[in-house]
């Protein structure tokens, strides 16, 4: 009994000096580019800028741009914009699951891993992501994913639409 | 034998459901029966038993969460208002669930998986609280849970050609209903007064229940900065049934008894909808037409488990052989949609996983001496599992084991027991390749991505325990000191790709050792008239705990999450008090603790995932001998705030419940009725052992539970 009491005590003292890190990464909301309904036009070019930080050392990121003609949504952008095509689509196939969920030709699907330096706690990145010229237009969903080296992870997901140059 | 089992029951510390006999302390009626399933448990053991009787009162929700009412036991909810229990924080494939003497196989990786048991057809739960490898092999790593239904109906039973028990009972919270039936017989064979000499027996469980989607005390949640507006209150598409029926044929002479059983459980429920996995989700079904029906996502489970058990004892010696065939078939459903490279799938089946187990136990006790017993066991398995559907997350694998045990009981007198054991372990692994269905571009040109490559592995564990009892005047004390072992499953040494459920890339391991554990654990109880008093510390030390890492990294777009081996110290304890200051008032106090560290590898310093915070449990109960009694009870839980990514710290809280049963006893039969209230002032709180709060939902508010029973 006092064994095992007299273990947990060291046990107690030996582990708790550890610093760890628990925060994830932070990104400026303020400053992110592609903004909540930016339009973009097939062939364009898209800006991406962030500022990101973390109290102990980033890790990497990702970019994701997949189409959301079937409106599921992934997280932190709950904005509806007023061109969303999928509102008149809501009323046309009310309860239509299965059209709904259709595969549309062509969607456009971006998907890079990106990594960052080791060391560093706080990184600015400008992307130019070329938009192309052959894809489906419509609803798109932006994501970045950024993980701290501890494993922490933050999504900022930025709701876009493409069009057709001659929109 | 009676012996030894008074002395393990007398262990048995929770005053709320657990029966204590001593003579200066009964906390109500023991209930000792002939016992032929966990005959082989070591007395040095840390266990809480419970009763068929406070099975019905307490466990008013399912199996596990009216078993978090004993300290050092969490319920971990779910979803679908569902929980499975975990052993001093350990849960998944690190407990044993033992059914009858065989080991339930279901997909129990699973996060959001429930027991595929009918808790109606169980009539005594034997907790045991720490390592026992031993006696049940891999997976007992940190505790195990023995569900027992009764070796036969009592033989008061043989005057009537039909005797047995129906329960109608109803839960507020998600507007469950359910019924639940069984009818047993004894028939003499030869001597009409002598049934023990020779009788044959039978027995049917029926049970039914269907329920709509829960309540939680919140109008919406926020998942990611995105706020989920939930409807009346309830969470979406969380409803479900469930059918079970199960049938017993036994036959049973004084010296021998063998039965065959058939369980088959059957259940179907909805995923909560605005959350499959983790990921949010919003869809164009109309979940909000019904409370009651179940949309996409979706999951169905059919469980079949055929069970032989044969024992044969005379005088100094026993055998006892236990055979089961389990089939689980998992079937799990959504809407088909595109992800990453991933087209939209031609159809709803996510997954399916359909598993066969096949088991055989044989165990033999031999009394070498006065106060020597030897036990001897071989218990083979067989694993087969298939997967299908768009969704990979285990590859298919076939699993052969095989442990051998030995172990030796010494009564050293009348105060003093010492038992000690070996145990050797071999288990074969072979996982097959899997591939993706769909192109994904590399480079120039579109592979199909190899998510699952072909393994062959074999484990060899050689583990061993010592434990002992001493008993005297007042005093109880136990210890036990041993080594217990895990094998790595499927998932962990095989999974290469995107685990679509939680949005992530898990990478196994085919490199992974079994886990090992090593464990020591004390048990002190000391009561008077007046007072019982219990202390349960323990401390465990992995060298190569499995982990699955978040790390910094992407793949394919999503975090990688990395099987690894980590060495890692676990320390906690258990406290109960009771205090009896008047005959028909009990007031007690239940306390746990736990904590865990990871020593190396590179959450070094972190604690380890969904670790409980402290909780205590005071306790007020009024009974009035076994015909009824009232009680008021308080659970308080303490902050977590020893996180691993991607946890989040979760605050304290407590809720207030209430209980209340009464027996009305007649000429042939007896009628109870038992209420509870929990979480009455429908308190907002997160549980961090559950699988939601990495999403934001709270628990279940406020539910009223009623049961009607009727023995005949």
């Amino acid at each position: 009994m006092a064994l095992i009491l007299g273990a947990l005590v060291i046990i107690l003292v030996a582990c708790e000096n550890k610093n760890r890190d628990v925060t994830p990464p932070q990104i400026d909301q303020a400053t992110f580019l592609p903004a909540d309904c930016d339009i973009y036009y097939l062939s364009d070019t898209m800006l991406v800028h962030f500022v990101c930080s973390d109290d102990s050392e980033l890790g990497n990121y990702n970019i994701e741009i997949h189409s959301n003609f079937d409106h599921h949504t992934h997280g932190t952008s709950g904005v509806d914009c007023e061109d969303d095509e999928h509102d008149d689509a809501e009323h046309e196939h009310e309860g239509d699951a299965e059209h709904e969920h259709e595969a549309v030709e062509g969607a456009w699907v971006y998907n890079h891993d990106f990594s960052i330096d080791r060391g560093k706690t706080s990184e600015t990145i400008d992307l130019k992501i070329a938009v192309p010229a052959d894809v489906a237009v419509g609803d798109y969903h932006f994501m970045l994913r950024l993980t701290d080296r501890a494993g922490w992870q933050t999504i900022k997901a930025v709701a876009i639409h493409l069009h057709r140059q001659t929109e | 034998m009676s012996l030894l089992t008074l002395l393990s029951v007398v262990l048995l510390s929770v005053p709320v459901s657990i029966e204590v006999d001593t003579s200066d302390f009964r906390l109500a009626e023991v209930v000792v029966t002939a016992n032929h399933h966990h005959g082989t448990r070591l007395s040095s053991v840390s266990s809480v038993e419970v009763d068929a009787t406070s099975l019905t009162a307490e466990l008013q929700g399912s199996l596990a969460k009216g078993l978090d009412a004993i300290a050092g036991v969490q319920a971990s909810a779910i979803g679908s208002g569902q929980s499975r229990p975990a052993i001093r924080g350990l849960g998944f494939n690190r407990l044993a669930i033992i059914h009858d003497g065989i080991r339930h196989e279901g997909q129990q990786w699973g996060d959001d998986h429930g027991l595929e048991i009918d808790r109606f057809a169980i009539d005594n739960i034997e907790i045991i609280k720490g390592a026992s490898a031993l006696l049940y092999g891999s997976d007992a790593i940190g505790g195990a849970i023995l569900l027992n239904s009764s070796p036969r109906p009592s033989f008061d039973s043989i005057y009537k050609p039909v005797s047995g028990s129906a329960h109608l009972f109803a839960r507020s919270n998600n507007l469950l209903l359910g019924a639940s039936v069984r009818l047993e017989g004894v028939h003499p064979i030869i001597g009409d007064n002598e049934p023990r000499e020779q009788s044959f027996y039978w027995r049917l469980n029926m049970t039914y229940q269907d329920y709509a989607d829960y309540s939680v005390p919140t109008d919406s949640f926020e998942y990611y900065s995105y706020r989920i507006p939930l409807y009346k209150r309830t969470l979406r598409n969380t409803a479900g049934r469930e059918a079970d029926g199960s049938l017993t044929l036994g036959y049973s002479t004084y010296h021998w008894h063998t039965c065959l059983r058939v369980f088959e459980t059957w259940s179907a429920s909805g995923f909560f909808a605005n959350a499959h996995g983790l990921e949010v989700r919003l869809s164009d079904i109309d979940y909000d037409r019904s409370r009651r029906d179940v949309d996409l996502p979706k999951q169905s489970v059919n469980h079949l488990k055929v069970l032989w058990h044969t024992a044969y004892s005379y005088d100094h010696w026993g055998v006892e052989v236990n055979a089961a065939w389990q089939h689980n078939l998992r079937r799990e459903e959504s809407e088909p949609v595109s992800h990453g490279f991933m087209p939209t799938p031609p159809n709803t089946l996510e997954r399916q996983f359909s598993k066969h187990t096949a088991t055989l136990n044989v165990s033999a006790r031999w009394q070498v001496a006065a106060r020597h017993t030897l036990r001897l066991g071989m218990l083979g398995e067989m694993q087969h599992n298939r997967r299908s559907g768009w969704g990979f997350i285990i590859p298919d694998f076939e699993q052969y084991s095989v442990g051998l045990f030995a172990s030796e009981e010494w009564r050293v007198n009348n105060n003093l027991m010492l038992n000690a054991g070996v145990r050797y372990d071999y288990q074969h692994t072979h996982i097959h390749p899997y591939e993706d269905w769909y192109l994904t571009p590399v480079g120039d040109t579109a592979v199909y991505q190899q998510r699952s490559s072909a393994l062959r592995r074999s484990f060899n564990s050689f583990t061993w325990s010592a434990g002992m009892q001493y008993k005297t005047a007042g005093w109880l004390v136990k210890a036990n000191i041993g080594k217990a072992f895990r094998t790595p499953i499927a998932k962990e040494l095989g999974a290469d790709g995107v685990n679509y459920h939680i949005f992530r890339y898990e990478a196994g391991n085919g490199e992974l050792n079994p886990e090992e554990c090593y464990q020591a654990d004390v048990s002190v109880a000391w009561e008077n008239k007046y007072v019982r008093l219990q202390a349960d510390p323990f401390v465990g030390y992995f060298p190569n705990y499995i982990y699955l890492n978040p790390t910094s990294d992407y793949r394919e777009g999503l975090q990688l999450y990395r099987y690894t081996q980590a060495r890692v110290v676990r320390a906690g304890a258990e406290m109960m008090l009771t205090v009896r200051p008047w005959e028909y008032l009990d007031i007690s106090l239940q306390g746990e603790y736990l904590f865990a560290r990871q020593l190396s590898g590179e959450k070094a310093g972190y604690g380890l995932p969904f670790s409980p915070p402290w909780r205590l449990m005071p306790q007020l109960r009024f009974h009035w001998k076994e015909q009824g009694y009232a009680a008021v009870d308080v659970r308080v839980s303490g902050a977590q705030r020893d996180i691993v990514p991607p946890e989040k710290p979760t605050e304290g809280w407590w809720t207030l419940n209430m209980s209340a049963g009464q027996r009305f006893s007649f000429n042939t039969c007896a009628l109870t009725l038992n209420l509870k209230a929990e979480n009455i002032l429908n308190t907002k709180y997160f549980d961090h052992t559950s699988y939601y709060r990495l999403i934001d939902i709270p628990e279940a508010g406020w539910n009223l539970s009623a049961m009607v029973s009727v023995d005949f």
